[in-house]
């Protein structure tokens, strides 16, 4: 999985060095946060937080998002590559 | 995608089935971690590419407005506070630290990091042997209790000076129990920094993670983030 953001972790040895940004990092700020504007379908604030707590229990579902997210890519670029 | 506009703030959006959208379906699809994985990610990939070469406000995942229109009265209705979002976020980035505590670590320098425990050990050392047993059974039954507050001082430590380095911070809330290899995750926090001082602020991390590492406390910086945690009034 491949973010246009880094995400670098700094240890103090090594100081700052790049890693994988991890999915639930992601999720944590797209499901988590963001500001509320009651749209006509919204999702309320406790859901949310089920939601997100629910991703953090089903760590190997989430793993399996990943695996999805990857094959996704490839087959997009299957498809792509295919037209 | 498209864009809806309203005066000078435009939304961008992009059509949804109501088959898996609608009020209904969304709450049942949501409890699916694949499903919403998938379609999260796609929502942020969407604001990151936004938030790179404009101010954006960023919304949840999971604004649905059944019509166009209603995106249109929206932006108009909350006109004022949007653009005052807008230009406060301008020229600025959120950054996340993260903060870990491998208590093993912390455990085995606990001695030498808490003051108190710091006293009562060269107490023991210049002590009577009756004594000095007594002291180093006072030490082990403190440790624990000193390394709780030796963590809290860190955390207080840390946010006071990265506060200081930046435009604005939150204390998140970590749901999570989460033990990595950087071990157990004890804070997180969101600040909002000013682009052209990341530098700096990235200088105070480094320093803080490099000072708290004997205590066995790991910092991770995540970002540039859309300032997702700014976003609110």
């Amino acid at each position: 999985m491949s973010s246009p953001f880094d995400q670098i972790t700094i240890d103090g040895e090594s100081n700052f060095e790049e890693s994988d940004i991890s999915l639930l990092e992601t999720l944590d700020h797209v499901l988590n946060r963001g500001l509320v504007i009651a749209g006509e379908i919204t999702i309320s604030v406790a859901d949310i937080d089920l939601i997100f707590i629910g991703l953090n229990v089903l760590v190997s579902s989430v793993e399996k998002a990943n695996e999805v997210l990857r094959e996704r890519q490839r087959s997009h670029l299957t498809s792509e590559s295919g037209t | 995608m498209a864009l809806i506009e309203s005066g000078d703030l435009a939304a961008v959006i992009s059509l949804v089935p109501m088959a898996s959208y609608g009020e209904e379906s969304l709450a049942k699809n949501l409890t699916d971690p694949s499903w919403t994985a998938l379609r999260a990610m796609r929502h942020e990939q969407v604001v990151e590419h936004f938030a790179k070469q404009i101010s954006v406000v960023p919304l949840r995942f999971g604004t649905i407005y059944l019509e166009a229109a209603g995106v249109e009265d929206m932006l108009g209705e909350n006109n004022q506070r949007l653009v005052e979002i807008v230009e406060r976020l301008r020229f600025r980035e959120e950054w996340g630290v993260n903060v870990y505590s491998d208590r093993t670590v912390l455990m085995s320098t606990i001695i030498s990091v808490s003051p108190r425990l710091k006293e009562l050990s060269e107490r023991a050392a210049k002590a009577s042997p009756g004594e000095s047993y007594l002291l180093q059974k006072k030490i082990d039954t403190l440790k624990s209790d000193e390394a709780r507050v030796e963590v809290n001082r860190a955390i207080s430590e840390l946010e006071a000076i990265l506060q200081a380095e930046s435009v604005d911070a939150r204390r998140l809330r970590v749901l999570k129990v989460e033990s990595t290899e950087h071990g157990e995750l004890k804070a997180k926090f969101a600040f909002l920094i000013e682009r052209s001082r990341f530098q700096q602020f990235q200088a105070a991390a480094e320093k803080m993670a490099t000072d708290l590492k004997v205590s066995g406390l790991s910092l991770e910086l995540t970002g540039p983030w859309p300032a997702y945690n700014f976003a609110g009034d």
